[in-house]
């Protein structure tokens, strides 16, 4: 699930570690989409003469510090034109101050920005966070959204090295770092919800949708994709087009593991978990009923 | 409050800022206490639909899955306008170890001002309008719930919503987000705070009416439409000879985690209902208790003003004066009837349980069936 371009650096960390005081740098980075869309939002809202935002990222890092967890993400007010950028310190620490009471476990591993181009603000911004982070390095993640004219959507990550014999803030090298969008199971579901509702017209649907009309959907997608399957391999008979044969293998395959398995064995799985399953929602609905009962009987007044 | 909501939703009413410099700053004056409530147009519109943008909806799931403690709560930042109500962000709420410390309620609320203020700096919306609460198997009925929102429906417009997240389900591969506000026959009895029986009576109150649901949409903005529609495109992969299932490469590919068949969490369904179970009864066996003794000492305090009265008959026979009656209330203390929110709550907990279970067994036998019309 790579999420930047595929000219990232994957940088292969040395097993043998020489200087355990210097922090590794890291070598992989992954994304919350919760962190991801606040950047959104947070570009939605800007003034009409910012042409980009910046924010801090909050994190958690692996135990040996090569890989990096974004797990969210806060705003932060700045401002810059042609002589000078300013980042509102006070606001970033008191923002952090804020997070940190929620969610502890979170601390700052570097920031973000919108638009993909990196000039010398974003070095003396990046020099900033890096005093920030220390001892660890400071991350920067450059997020385009894909608004602009010719620019297409996507999401990078660098990690900053000095550049020059005399190391000078405005100057470095961002080395680009391979970026994962990674959420927890659990939260799948939701993210489906959002894309169904990006596919809808005027993207809005309506909540709360039952877990009977939401399989519903899921078997009926299922049986369009099984439709399609049907359709080729009659088209493939027929010799109308030519059948890919890594294909055929593939469908074999999938195919192949329903059919197995013994036929009176199956039957007796079945109705013994039917017996159950009916067993079970015998019993919710006299739960649900005495439930009610109960609670009109204390209406009744003598 | 209303002065504030007001300016707000009068911004996001005019139309976008044109590129032209406007020569003077308008200046704001604050609007008098008086003249708010005619002022304030928004409060008169009934509310009709919630709308949860996208940005909300994954912050609650994060925080709802990572939190340590059983309910996780957070504030809802939006605005309403006509008739809609736009949760457009939130914010966690830090979790209290001690409700009653007035300590901790003091630091909580001067967090939620300063995370207010900030939101406010990078021009974020930051009125309230309700409050989220994460619930596992659809039981969120608690005292908690009630006792936040009814300080909320005095405080905000339109009383406040409250956006319960189900997570049991969305573990199931169905996301659910439900708005609900306290009714107002809930509301009167509970300002009273009278949960006597002929109150539940006047009032007409079982669990079922003490909250009603509002319509929820989940909208996302275009930006956030486009940049999950470049996330999910599934583009062919780089390898040669990729095999058929990994040929295409999405950073979201599609999941049918809706088709999952196993029941997981169905037995800890079944424990939470005989717990759930238990505690009323012990509710109710304190109720009956409380009962027993009011019963008990009405029959004393009865018979010894029927003493009293025969007693002054026979005195009124003898020609003597009459003792006093008066002091039957100060000699028996009546206790006062108890409060039936707790067992009300506790029954709103049960029937929750059992339509979550119901829920569960009634997909499990369509999931059944048709995994058997597969295999056949």
């Amino acid at each position: 699930m790579a999420l930047g371009g595929s000219s990232a650096l994957h940088i292969q960390s040395s097993t043998i570690s020489s200087a355990p005081a210097v922090p590794r740098t890291p070598s992989s980075i992954t994304i919350h989409p919760v962190a991801l869309f606040s950047i959104l939002d947070h570009y939605l809202r800007r003034t009409d003469d910012q042409p980009r935002v910046i924010g801090t990222l909050l994190g958690t890092r692996s135990p040996d510090n090569t890989q990096i967890h974004v797990r969210s993400s806060f705003a932060v007010l700045h401002s810059e034109n042609d002589e000078q950028v300013a980042v509102d310190m006070e606001y970033h620490r008191t923002m952090y101050e804020l997070h940190s009471r929620v969610t502890p476990k979170e601390t700052i591993v570097g920031w973000y920005s919108t638009g993909s181009n990196l000039n010398t603000y974003s070095a003396l911004i990046q020099n900033f966070y890096s005093q920030e982070t220390a001892p660890h390095q400071a991350i920067h993640v450059a997020l385009n959204t894909g608004a602009e004219e010719g620019e297409e959507a996507g999401v990078q990550a660098y990690v900053s090295s000095p550049v020059g014999v005399f190391p000078k803030p405005e100057n470095c090298i961002f080395v680009p770092v391979p970026v994962r969008l990674q959420f927890h199971d659990a939260e799948r579901a939701g993210l489906d919800l959002l894309t169904q509702t990006a596919l809808s017209p005027n993207s809005t649907t309506a909540q709360p949708v039952t877990s009977i009309a939401n399989l519903d959907t899921a078997l009926n997608t299922v049986m369009q994709m099984l439709e399609r399957v049907l359709a080729y391999v009659r088209q493939v008979l027929a010799g109308e087009v030519e059948g890919d044969k890594a294909l055929g293998r593939y469908l074999m395959d999938t195919l192949g593991v329903a059919a197995i398995g013994e036929k009176g064995g199956e039957d007796m799985a079945f109705n013994a978990s039917l017996q159950d399953t009916l067993m079970i929602s015998y019993l919710a609905n006299l739960v649900r009923s005495q439930a009610e009962v109960s609670s009109r009987l204390a209406l009744v007044t003598s | 409050m209303a002065a504030t909501s007001m300016a707000a939703a009068l911004a996001a009413s005019l139309p976008a800022p044109t590129a032209a410099p406007t020569p003077v700053a308008p200046t704001y004056e604050a609007i008098p206490a008086s003249m708010s409530k005619v002022i304030d147009i928004e409060a008169e519109i009934p509310l009709q639909v919630v709308q949860l943008d996208g940005l909300v909806v994954t912050k609650i799931l994060k925080h709802a899955r990572e939190a340590s403690s059983a309910t996780v709560h957070g504030l809802l930042l939006g605005l309403d306008l006509d008739g809609t109500l736009e949760v457009s962000n939130s914010f966690a709420l830090p979790h209290h170890v001690s409700d009653e410390d007035e300590k901790s309620a003091k630091s909580s609320a001067r967090y939620q001002s300063s995370m207010l203020r900030s939101l406010r700096e990078v021009q974020a919306d930051d009125s309230v309008v309700g409050f989220y609460q994460a619930t596992t198997l659809g039981a969120f009925f608690n005292q908690n719930l009630v006792e936040i929102q009814a300080i909320h429906q005095d405080k905000l417009r339109h009383g406040g919503v409250v956006i319960v997240h189900d997570l049991s389900l969305t573990a199931r591969g169905n996301a659910s987000f439900r708005a609900f506000r306290l009714t107002p026959s809930f509301l009167n009895a509970y300002k009273k705070c009278n949960f006597s029986t002929s109150s539940l009576v006047n009032h007409r109150l079982t669990f079922s009416s003490i909250l009603e649901e509002i319509p929820l949409q989940v909208r996302i903005n275009p930006l956030l439409g486009s940049f999950l529609g470049s996330l999910t495109k599934s583009t062919p992969s780089l390898l040669p000879d990729a095999t058929p299932e990994s040929a295409t490469v999405s950073v979201l590919p599609p999941s049918f985690s809706a088709l999952d068949l196993g029941t997981t969490g169905l037995t800890r369904n079944l424990e939470q209902i005989i717990e759930a179970v238990d505690n009323y009864r012990t509710e109710e066996g304190n109720l009956a208790y409380l009962s027993r003794q009011i019963a008990r000492e009405r029959a004393r305090a009865d018979n010894y003003v029927a003493k009293r009265k025969e007693e002054n008959l026979a005195r009124v026979a003898q020609d003597l004066a009459p003792l006093p009656e008066e002091d039957v209330a100060r000699l028996f203390k009546i206790p006062a009837e108890p409060s039936r929110l707790e067992s009300m709550l506790l029954l709103g907990q049960i029937d929750a349980y059992g339509k979550s279970l119901e829920g569960t067994a009634s997909s499990g036998l369509i999931k059944m069936y048709s995994v058997k019309a597969a295999s056949t």
